[in-house]
């Protein structure tokens, strides 16, 4: 009875636990119909190992959850936008051949059948759960959307960083206006877990931009990461000062100032070129890094010190912590 | 002159002597692939050739079984070969295989890929895997939709890719080497489609690339500006597949090596279309000169353009002594372009660098962003890991912005116009170790014979030449505004090089280098073509008129835009693809 006890407290999913969950590929060598290297996606539950999940794919960029189902993953795949239910382990592609190369996918926290995705050629949207897809980038002159994000806590409230700089829409992309960091492509776009009117963006070559206004406009902080390619940010959710940005040449900046100030968090990664970068919402201070074709990095000091923690020659595309249990 | 033509006649004669028939040349590739020399197993191919031969099943079943157990690679290369094997099985294979091959199609998700020959293996492949294994449900297949879905999504695409392609072109346009991976997967539609109105379709659209191939080839060999070539095809014009598909589908050139290769695959199936009388006539008759005219699009623009796709204007001029082809210039593909060139006919190009042209070797990462998903970091270092020459400056393939090219028949003015701080500010220009009579005239010409043809080549700022390791030389012009004029000519019109010369030197011509390079000459034809870098080229006066360029156009064939038609042509011969309703007439 007791290892039943025992058997059946391990199964329930503790408050505040999350899985990491790794969109990446061993790139080295591989061209398209090469042997597939490992790729796809790898998932870490707390203090477990790392698990393959799904299918080996080359060309994964990104991954969103359902909040009433954390079970259930939206994954951004060269084949389409894939629903991966069981945590990961079953797929299914949602869409059909008239998108390719999604770039990023967002699932609206104020209506979790509405998810976008961004690809090659605009940004889509299904409100039925990806039964049914429609245009979302009207408006929008260039369509090559990189970075996507769904405000959390206002609806129909988007922001798509584009290869023409930043856009925000109010009518869950009926429309679109320019937000800012013009003629710059944009990498990645996060907004703030505890501030949700403050939203960061990096680009290629033209630095960090930060809207305080909820997303409506951005403007450049500073030098940081200028004509440097910044790939990723990443919000430390336990300290809100707490902010790291990762990019090629750059390696791993750590700000504990909300982005005053920066500080190079190299010391122990074999070379500065790192893809992605994500703190880990349930361990305070632990922090992740991408080192290309390198391996994931761990640090359990927000970067003062780094180990290696596995996908060993990887490029780690996305990192994202998905909760145990719905909230 | 009369004893050059009595002996191409004889040398035609005696070739055409040699060619089995259509049926025959099949037989003999699938058993060259069926029994590769040596003893070496050709894979997929290998298992497909015996299934089709019925010989060996046993054989089969356990390769078959052994390669699925791999596990399986190869994404949409892999698809399309194993979509044969099913379709060839007719009963040949065990229970196990026949498992292992189903299985497999839940097991391994290939990619889907990120360029047009890609999307066409893998939904020809989905669609008739689909066909094969109806009324399965979704948890059996790696896309996890049934197989009405995954039949209703392939055939969506592969009738969006037709009309596209006969209303604005071929993407992956032209290439000797990737016609193989449209070929093949059509193929495979066109044979075992069940679905009528698909059949026809995939019919169709096979005869329209063949027929693409045939007003551009020359003796087999793929003679128009390339939107993707390899290097060594680039300069040795029959070290590609086109060539045997010249030798299969017409009879043209040589029976091809036994080179094991998944576009083998192709031979396996290629009983199953053999090419009408009038194609068979367009592809073979270069009995008299001709230019031929193609618009296609250029690939897909993720970045940087508000359209998609950009038009491609070609031009091809083709004899029986040589072909001159070009399209406009600038960056229409990424890496692997060929914009402009003249390839001369000799009785065994095997070995042969049959080919003369020039290039600016810009590279860079705006030209992969345009076409690629690429990050800006790591993708260049990614091409040159492949593709090392990339990176070189003296590489000799892929198109540049800092290039626009004008052709009127046999001649070609190409202009080159680059920006300071270019990382090669230069061109380079490929001149053949099998060119003969090369002559560099105190005038500023260059003369070279290759083969029949006759060549007088102009650059207009200082060169060197630079040798390439087998004996070919590259010229060397480091100038960032230049120009190169190439007019070409057949033996039997001169008799030899002097008279050519001679005549050449007549010809009336204008260049300067600055402010933008710009030239006038009057061509060998009689023509008065002007070009000056970002105008619009005229003849005779007349701007040419890009938005008139016909889909095809010229003797053989004929296609406008947007038409959904293609009308092939030869004497009184006539024979209509009409896509629209799926008609051949």
């Amino acid at each position: 009875m007791r290892a039943l006890i025992l058997t059946l407290f391990a199964c329930v999913p503790l408050a505040g636990q999350y899985r990491l969950y790794t969109c990446m590929i061993t790139s080295r060598g591989y061209v398209v119909g090469a042997a597939l290297p490992p790729s796809g996606i790898f998932q870490k539950p707390a203090n477990g190992a790392w698990e393959h999940i799904g299918y080996a794919h080359p060309f994964i960029m990104a991954l969103d959850y359902d909040p009433r189902d954390p079970a259930t993953l939206y994954v951004a795949a060269g084949n389409g936008l894939i629903r991966a239910t069981d945590r990961g382990r079953t797929w299914k592609i949602l869409t059909s051949y008239d998108v390719t190369e999604l770039r990023d996918v967002a699932v609206d926290r104020n209506a979790p059948g509405t998810i976008y995705f961004s690809h090659t050629a605009g940004i889509r949207v299904t409100h039925d759960g990806g039964a049914t897809w429609h245009p979302a980038d009207h408006g929008l002159r260039r369509k090559y959307t990189e970075a996507l994000r769904v405000d959390r806590k206002s609806a129909g409230h988007l922001v798509a960083g584009t290869e023409d700089g930043l856009f925000s829409s109010n009518d869950g992309g009926n429309s679109w206006t320019r937000a800012g960091a013009a003629g710059f492509q944009v990498l990645r776009l996060e907004q703030s877990p505890h501030d949700p009117c403050l939203w960061l963006a990096t680009t290629q070559g033209g630095g960090v931009f930060i809207s305080r206004d909820c997303g409506r406009s951005f403007e450049n902080l500073g030098r940081t990461g200028v004509d440097r390619n910044l790939y990723d940010i990443a919000f430390d959710s336990g300290r809100p000062e707490r902010i790291a940005l990762s990019g090629w040449s750059v390696g791993v900046l750590v700000s504990n100032d909300g982005g005053k100030t920066w500080q190079s968090r190299n010391a122990g990664l074999p070379r500065p070129d790192v893809w992605s970068v994500a703190f880990d919402p349930g361990n305070p201070g632990r922090l992740y890094c991408s080192v290309h074709e390198e391996a994931l990095f761990v640090s359990d000091d927000a970067g003062a010190t780094w180990r290696r923690d596995g996908l060993e020659g990887s490029i780690v595309h996305r990192m994202t912590f998905v909760p145990e249990a719905a909230r | 002159m009369k004893r050059v033509v009595v002996f191409l006649l004889l040398t035609a004669a005696a070739a055409a002597a040699e060619v089995p028939p259509f049926a025959e040349r099949v037989r003999m590739a699938i058993e060259l692939y069926a029994h590769p020399p040596g003893g070496r197993d050709g894979g997929y191919v290998t298992i497909a050739a015996r299934l089709y031969l019925h010989q060996e099943s046993a054989w089969c079943s356990k390769r078959l079984i052994e390669l699925l157990a791999g596990p399986p690679g190869g994404d949409m290369f892999w698809m399309y070969q194993v979509t044969a094997i099913a379709y060839l099985d007719g009963g040949q294979l065990s229970d196990e295989a026949r498992r292992a091959l189903r299985r497999s199609f839940k097991t391994y998700m290939p990619y889907r890929g990120d360029t047009e020959n890609h999307w066409v293996m893998y939904y020809s492949s989905l669609y008739l895997m689909a066909q094969l294994w109806p009324n399965e449900a979704g948890e059996t297949w790696y896309t996890g939709k049934s197989s009405e879905e995954n039949l209703r999504e392939a055939q969506g695409w592969i009738e969006s890719w037709v009309k596209l392609t006969t209303t604005r072109g071929q993407g992956e346009y032209d290439s000797p080497h990737y016609m193989a991976m449209f070929l093949i997967p059509i193929s495979e539609l066109a044979a075992w489609a069940k679905d009528p109105a698909m059949k026809k379709r995939a019919r169709m659209i096979l005869e329209y690339l063949v027929a693409d191939y045939a007003a551009e080839n020359l003796d087999g060999l793929y003679v128009s500006a390339h939107s993707r070539v390899y290097e060594r095809a680039l300069l040795e014009k029959a070290a590609s597949v086109a060539g045997d598909f010249g030798w299969l589908l017409f009879g043209v050139g040589h029976k091809p090596e036994p080179f094991i290769s998944a576009y083998a695959m192709y031979f396996v199936i290629a009983a199953q279309y053999e090419p009408p009388e009038v194609l068979r006539l367009i592809a073979t008759d270069r009995s008299r000169p001709y230019t031929h005219y193609e618009r296609k699009r250029t690939r897909n623009r993720w970045r940087f353009y508000d359209e998609l796709h950009g038009p491609v204007y070609k031009t091809t001029y083709v004899r029986r002594e040589y072909a001159v082809a070009s399209d406009q210039g600038g960056v229409l593909q990424p890496i692997q372009q060929h914009s402009w060139g003249v390839t001369w006919a000799v009785p065994d190009p095997r070995g042969v660098q049959n080919t003369l042209f020039t290039m600016q070797p810009y590279q860079g990462l705006r030209e992969l962003q345009t076409y690629f998903t690429f990050p800006p970091d790591g993708p260049v270092a990614d091409i040159i890991r492949s593709k090392p020459t990339y990176d070189s400056p003296d590489k000799l393939l892929g198109g540049s912005p800092y290039e626009k090219i004008f052709q009127n028949e046999d001649t070609v003015i190409a202009l080159y116009n680059i920006p300071p701080h270019t990382r090669f500010p230069q061109i380079n220009g490929f001149f053949s170790k099998d060119l003969a009579d090369v002559r560099e005239d105190a005038s500023g010409w260059i003369f070279a014979r290759g083969g029949e043809a006759l060549i007088a080549f102009r650059v207009f700022q200082p060169y060197l030449w630079k040798p390439i390791q087998g004996g070919s030389q590259r010229l060397f012009s480091p100038y960032l505004q230049n120009a190169v004029i190439v007019q070409v000519a057949p033996v039997t019109d001169f008799g030899g090089m002097d008279g050519f010369r001679t005549t050449i030197l007549k010809l009336k011509l204008e260049a300067r280098a600055e402010p933008v390079p710009t030239v006038r000459f009057r061509s060998l034809r009689g023509r008065d073509l002007q070009f000056t870098w970002g105008q619009t080229p005229s003849v005779d006066g007349k701007p040419l008129d890009y938005a008139a360029w016909p889909l095809f156009g010229g003797p053989f064939l004929e296609a406008a835009v947007d038409s959904e038609t293609l009308v092939l042509k030869h004497g009184q011969l006539r024979r209509t693809l009409d896509f629209k309703n799926l008609t051949v007439q």
